[in-house]
């Protein structure tokens, strides 16, 4: 029901009989009770002229539900506190109570843009316990649609990395392209994004014919698509203006602060998880690892692009070496391995995405700890922000491409 | 699998190690006590023939009689991953020293890692949680902290004996049950 | 058990349709429901069968208040702008009712409220290929003072029921809630967990209903289709609308 006061008995925000919700006396202190560790009460305490301003779970920029404090001096962050855990789901929890077969869709809203690296680790895990070989052409249909997976990442990060900079453009283009992968993936393993392809052993399904002539289609027109939307933003000087120098890490830094993926390489360490520690058939695969020196989001932003070239030249080869073969290999329906340990890592569009998987010979995993990129990364704006401009915040942010279903398991 | 690390790791670390090195596909695992950490660690980060300079991932684990704290390190100079078992870190009080003097990255994971099991991090300069809400009081991923399962009843709900609801209609999530430390 | 083997679909002595669908002599309006009208009356359920173990919970019971608007309304100095005729005039709905439901249907201002996988569907939904700018309802308003409707996209943990409930209550009425992807709609996947709330109608309430793990955009436009359908035929009138798990205890 709407109500409309007619002129001269509205009650304004000056009368003191209003009771509002908001009642600014009474606002609590920053955090609503004493700080407990040291970084805390040296992040909670002010010094002159400063002020905190809260960047609340729900803003309008597309990284999900992060909260964080900023402590501001006029315009210029200071400090940082980001607050996590809005999207703590408790997956490590559930997981420890499911079967292995079971796990693997538990893990797919993880990293929900890059669902099957999520999948992909722990299931190398698993397959580590139970000493299975998986045969090579489902090794070769994982590679073919994690590169897909991998592209249609960093098309979106090149949307939202724009359209935190002010440009509404690119990540119209950006969907574009991501629901013509995405589609093509739909017609591989049933689904738009959550997937549940990978299964311990090999994949759920083979190729048909769709997805082929899908992929087929969208090859020949790949490349060109690509180029003309990376070039969209790198002609323009407003975007390269805004993005080199903005957030600029060093070497050292990011190493100490165990950064992987385009973040790091754009540093100038050429650390791909891909060719430091190779993994299902990437060493048949002839790729190359951009790198940059300079370190700032105009350099992560080019390198992810030039990923997606190489993507493209990986799957481009995993068509033509595609061998015939079983998609799964032989294992009996209850999954029980011997007790024990298994770590499996690997390079996704963030990072190196690990799994951690015990054992203790029942049919449901132990423990089976995830490592997340995006958790990693957002450790690191604390160290890049202070110093820049409050608008800038949310650029070097998305610049370091977190999905908070990662940050918060 | 690399013998050579296996010795290496031997000949450096002989004493302080709780156990053999273990090798399996291309891992080597080593377990040592909560007080080497810091001296383990810091060898294994500096000294040039060893060289584990990346910290791939630091978990928690809580096996029922006691804690552990994992390290996964990466070095150039080896194609295995090394893990470090942390051992007999009590259940009831689990403390050990934290890393972060070698590695900034890892304050998150261990605050992670106190959210989770409640392990505390000696020298780890914001220890507090970072998942939960600050006023919760449980420890989510403890092997005595239920989760609320209305279909305990089933033969699918809660296998191992250690998590078996008794009072599955009643349970409510974060309910923690008797016997058990802070 | 009898020896025959069991009639095949369509094939029994008391099936409606005999022919395959996709043969001719085919009927399937012989499937539809007889007497069913084309507005349905609405189901208001009250919160009486249902109680929370701790009788502090849901605010212990109370109805919500906005206490500094209700001396105000019981003065009867505000009136209605739904540019009714008043008095015994009122129960005739004008034109200018419809043209305001139109418009309001057919330019909802959703908030960008996406917490997790389903936020990008409803990303996708929003862009080029599943445009909802044709709907009008392209603006995604950052602050939920001008925004409609509220399209909670993605699992709800407890740690944000807070400032979810916090956004809901901002918005201003007329005001609208979407429940899109099974987390929100049951808890769906995360039903079991410790630290998800299982299905944002516990907290506030629901107008539609989305399910999908994520639902396809397509899903998406069709309950927004339908929210604007509940809209034009005020169905679903929000004052009297119940929060609570609308699934009884025992099940």
């Amino acid at each position: 029901m709407t109500t409309t006061f007619p002129p001269g008995t509205h009650q304004s925000a000056d009368d003191p009989n209003v009771l509002l919700d908001d009642d600014f006396a009474s606002y609590e202190p920053i955090p609503p009770y004493p700080p407990r560790t040291e970084r805390e009460a040296e992040f909670y305490t002010l010094d002159d002229g400063e002020m905190y301003l809260n960047l609340g779970p729900q803003h309008p920029s597309t990284h999900g539900v992060l909260r964080v404090v900023l402590k501001l001096d006029g315009e210029r962050v200071v400090d940082i506190d980001p607050v996590l855990g809005y999207l703590h789901r408790g997956v490590e929890k559930l997981c420890e109570n499911a079967d292995y077969h079971q796990t693997i869709s538990h893990l797919d809203p993880l990293e929900y843009i890059s669902s099957l690296f999520c999948e992909w680790g722990p299931v190398m895990a698993y397959e580590k316990l139970l000493d299975v070989r998986v045969p090579r052409r489902a090794e070769y249909i994982r590679v073919l649609s994690g590169e897909l997976n991998r592209i249609a990442s960093h098309e979106l990060f090149m949307g939202w990395f724009a359209l935190d900079l002010g440009g509404l453009t690119p990540i119209l283009w950006a969907f574009i392209e991501r629901d013509e992968i995405v589609e093509m993936l739909a017609a591989l393993t049933g689904a738009r994004m959550l997937f549940n392809y990978f299964r311990i052993g090999g994949v759920n399904g083979d190729l048909n014919h769709d997805f082929m002539s899908r992929l087929g289609d969208w090859m020949s027109r790949a490349a060109g698509q690509i180029d003309s939307n990376t070039r969209l933003l790198n002609e323009n000087e407003i975007f390269v203006r805004r993005a080199s120098g903005l957030g600029v890490i060093d070497t050292e830094t990011a190493l100490k602060l165990c950064m992987t993926g385009a973040n790091l390489r754009a540093t100038g360490v050429p650390f791909d998880v891909r060719r430091a520690h190779p993994y299902s058939v990437y060493p048949e695969l002839d790729f190359d690892i951009p790198t940059r020196t300079e370190g700032d989001s105009l350099a992560r932003y080019l390198l992810r692009m030039e990923e997606v070239k190489q993507s493209l030249r990986i799957i481009d080869q995993c068509l033509e070496q595609l061998p015939d073969g079983p998609i799964m290999a032989k294992l009996p329906r209850l999954i029980r391995p011997r007790p024990g340990r298994a770590w499996a890592a690997l390079e996704g569009p963030r990072g190196m995405y690990g799994a951690y998987a015990i054992s203790d010979g029942t049919d449901q995993p132990f423990r089976l700890k995830i490592h997340d990129p995006s958790f990693i990364h957002l450790q690191a704006v604390g160290a890049l922000l202070p110093g820049h401009l409050l608008a800038d915040t949310m650029a070097i942010m998305a610049s370091l491409d977190p999905i908070m279903g990662g940050v918060d398991k | 699998m690399d013998r050579a690390l296996k010795l290496r790791l031997e000949t450096r670390f002989g004493d302080i190690l709780r156990g053999a090195v273990r090798q399996r596909h291309d891992e080597t695992e080593i377990r040592i006590g909560a007080e080497d950490v810091i001296d383990t660690l810091r060898s294994l980060y500096d000294e040039p023939g060893l060289g584990f300079t990346m910290l791939a991932d630091l978990a928690g684990v809580d096996t029922g009689t006691e804690m552990q704290v994992v390290y996964h390190l990466w070095s150039a100079t080896t194609s295995d991953w090394l893990r470090v078992i942390t051992i007999g870190l009590s259940r009831d009080d689990p403390r050990i020293p934290s890393v972060t003097f070698l590695w900034k990255g890892a304050e998150w994971m261990e605050r992670e890692t106190y959210d989770m099991f409640g392990i505390i991090f000696e020298g780890n300069r914001d220890l507090r949680r970072i998942y939960m809400p600050p006023d919760y009081t449980s420890f989510p991923l403890r092997k005595d902290f239920y989760l609320a399962d209305d279909a305990a009843r089933s033969p699918g709900g809660g296998v191992r004996h250690m998590e078996r609801t008794h009072e599955p209609a009643d349970a409510l999530p974060g309910t923690r049950r008797a016997g058990t430390g802070a | 058990m009898s020896d025959e083997p069991m009639p095949g679909p369509g094939k029994g002595p008391a099936d409606v349709t005999t022919v395959g669908s996709d043969q001719p002599g085919n009927k399937p309006d012989a499937l539809a429901v007889r007497g069913a009208t084309a507005v349905a009356e609405p189901i208001v359920v009250r919160n009486e069968f249902w109680a929370a173990a701790n009788p502090l919970a849901y605010d212990g019971g109370r109805p919500a208040e906005i206490t500094h608007l209700a001396d105000v309304e019981a003065s009867g100095i505000a009136t209605r702008d739904d540019a009714r005729w008043s008095g015994i005039l009122e129960v005739i709905p004008t034109k200018a009712d419809y043209v305001l439901d139109l418009l309001r249907a057919n330019s909802l201002w959703p908030l960008l409220s996406g917490l997790a996988c389903c936020a990008i569907e409803m990303m996708s939904y929003a862009t080029s290929k599943n445009d909802i700018d044709r709907f009008g309802a392209f603006p995604f308003r950052a602050s939920p003072r001008q925004a409609d409707v509220l399209i909670v996209a993605g699992t709800l943990t407890t740690k944000m029921a807070g400032p979810l409930l916090r956004l809901w209550e901002q918005m201003p009425e007329p005001k609208w809630c979407v429940a899109m992807g099974d987390c929100t709609v049951s808890g769906g996947r995360y039903k079991r967990s410790y630290s998800t709330v299982e299905g944002i109608d516990r907290i506030m309430p629901v107008d539609v209903y989305v399910p999908g793990c994520p639902p396809r955009p397509e899903g998406l436009i069709y309950g927004m289709m339908k929210l604007q359908q509940l809209i034009k035929d005020r169905r679903g009138h929000w004052p009297e609308r119940a929060v609570g798990p609308t699934v009884p205890t025992g099940v």
